[in-house]
């Protein structure tokens, strides 16, 4: 559904990404793991547009999308929760979640009966966002916003899902929280690709996981087969 | 007789007031999606002054003439994103804030070369025969301006609370990437911001110039006040506009009676000032947290 082929990026002279290789099969979680500053958030907005990559190529669901706009490619289907969450403060959690569907709702009229089906599914989900609708994003605590964010990208019906670092700044308990909601979109059927510190539970709900070092991909293989590799377990399960 | 007059000089002022919020508004649009603004917004709406004013030459009636006008704005309003604010914006520079001046002063020249040097009239089927109400004579012209300047205020603040594309226009202004992700195009957006922007000028020009007459140099009276506003207002506030608006044109209209016609331009200014160092944000304006 995603594939990412020798892909390079970086901000001014700086080369970040020196040819990152990776796959994601539809319906499958993979984990993108690695040290801080291995470039695993590069890598995740080289893919979505926010970063233009110099070299490579990022497909689709098959079509070649490197080089478009984040809003073109977030038309696509692809729907990006990026690090630190970046919900709009100003509007409230409904708001929010409409927007999230933007790309394939009415502008002017009738996109809110439109939306309603998934806008229950996401409350559904999270029932503390239901609760705090019509509260504005910027006043909610940081697990919540954290929910809204995954909230918004799945109002999206997104191909393929990129969650960057979801447990960044949040409490042991609300952290258990976010990873329980991955196994639950899991069960459903999503395609994701999942960039996480917590390289351990990270590990725990993904298919396949890549390990990323100094701008490429290191090691690769099934949870089971990275448990084997000593160096892994040693650098990032010890 | 002493408080009529007091009154007569504040109410009129605050109607010309209200035409300075409406510009003030103007800057707002755009600065929420792409923290630029228009320099040469005066002149746009001179120019779309004028343009209204040569459609009722050629005879087209008053109720065409409007929507003309803001047709017109809007276009002039994309003209200068697309010439003056899109390329600096893309490479993070400060350009546009000359280039949107060399537009404005491009737009004074032509506007000197295709409609002359002189101020002209702007008719109205609208009556400027006063009617009283409580001693204070106010003229159906000068409730076409409020009425003109909060409908225009009222429809784009409806549009941005209510449709999904005023929330995208809301979501940039808050953040523009995260607004990318979700499939808004931000370029799109700002386009957007700049026609309504312009739109609103034109309105500004059809409203006040009934008033003050049609010229080259109605552009910089209007521009400096209208910047008053909304500094002292701030960028992010619609209703503050409109109470700062009332306020300085009751306080240029008394000192100019007062003190001479000569001071007209002082109170805004002192303002303007006053504002500046006490309150950089604007009265009703968030103080903007930036994290390090």
């Amino acid at each position: 559904m995603l594939v990412v082929e020798n892909l390079h990026a970086g901000y001014g002279t700086s080369e970040v990404l020196v040819g990152t290789s990776l796959e994601v099969k539809q319906g499958t979680v993979v984990a993108l793991i690695g040290a801080n500053g291995a470039g695993k958030t590069t890598t995740m907005r080289a893919i979505s547009g926010m970063l233009k990559p110099t070299k490579g190529r990022v497909l689709l669901d098959g079509k070649p999308v490197q080089g478009q706009d984040a809003s073109r490619i977030a038309r696509l289907g692809l729907a990006h929760a990026p690090e630190g969450r970046k919900v709009f403060g100003p509007l409230s959690v409904e708001d929010n979640l409409l927007l999230g569907a933007y790309s394939r709702l009415p502008l002017f009229f009738g996109f809110r009966s439109k939306a309603a089906h998934e806008l229950e599914r996401v409350y559904d989900l999270f029932p503390r966002l239901r609760e705090r609708r019509q509260q504005a994003a910027g006043t909610l605590s940081g697990g919540e916003q954290q929910m809204l964010a995954i909230g918004r990208a799945l109002m999206a019906k997104p191909k393929v899902m990129l969650l960057d670092e979801p447990s960044m700044g949040l409490a042991p308990v609300i952290v258990q929280e976010v990873f329980n909601t991955i196994r639950r979109l899991k069960e459903a059927g999503i395609t994701l690709l999942l960039v996480e510190q917590f390289a351990k539970s990270a590990l725990e709900v993904a298919d396949y996981a890549y390990v990323m070092e100094r701008g490429c991909i290191a090691v690769e293989g099934s949870p089971a087969e990275l448990h084997k590799n000593e160096r892994v377990l040693a650098a990032y399960l010890g | 007789m002493e408080s009529i007059i007091i009154a007569q000089m504040a109410v009129s002022g605050a109607f010309m007031g209200l035409v300075y919020a409406l510009i003030a508004y103007g800057f707002q649009l755009t600065y929420a999606t792409s923290k630029s603004i228009n320099f040469g917004q005066g002149e746009l709406v001179m120019v779309s002054a004028f343009f209204s004013l040569t459609l009722i030459t050629v005879g087209l009636p008053y109720w065409l003439v409007v929507p003309g006008g803001l047709f017109f704005g809007a276009i002039l309003g994309l003209f200068v994103e697309r010439a003056g604010v899109r390329l600096a914006l893309e490479q993070k520079s400060e350009g546009w804030i000359l280039l949107t001046i060399i537009i404005g002063l491009f737009g004074f020249s032509a506007a000197e070369n295709i409609w002359g040097r002189d101020d002209r009239p702007f008719p109205t089927p609208i009556s400027s025969d006063s009617i009283q109400v409580f001693g204070v004579s106010i003229t159906p012209l000068e409730i076409s301006v409020a009425i003109g300047v909060l409908a225009v205020m009222g429809l784009i603040e409806l549009f941005k609370r209510k449709t999904l594309l005023g929330k995208a226009f809301e979501a940039v202004s808050a953040d523009r990437d995260a607004a990318e992700l979700m499939g808004v195009s931000a370029t799109r957006t700002i386009m957007l911001s700049y026609g309504l922007s312009g739109m609103v000028a034109a309105m500004a020009g059809i409203l006040v110039s009934p008033i003050t007459t049609v010229g080259p140099t109605m552009a910089s009276a209007l521009i400096l006040k209208a910047f008053s506003v909304a500094v002292v207002a701030g960028l992010d506030s619609g209703f503050g506009v409109v109470l700062i608006g009332l306020f300085l044109g009751a306080l240029e209209s008394l000192a100019s009676f007062y003190i001479g016609s000569g001071w007209r331009e002082a109170p805004g200014l002192i303002l303007l000032i006053l504002a500046l160092a006490v309150r950089p944000n604007g009265v009703f304006g968030k103080a903007s947290i930036r994290k390090v």
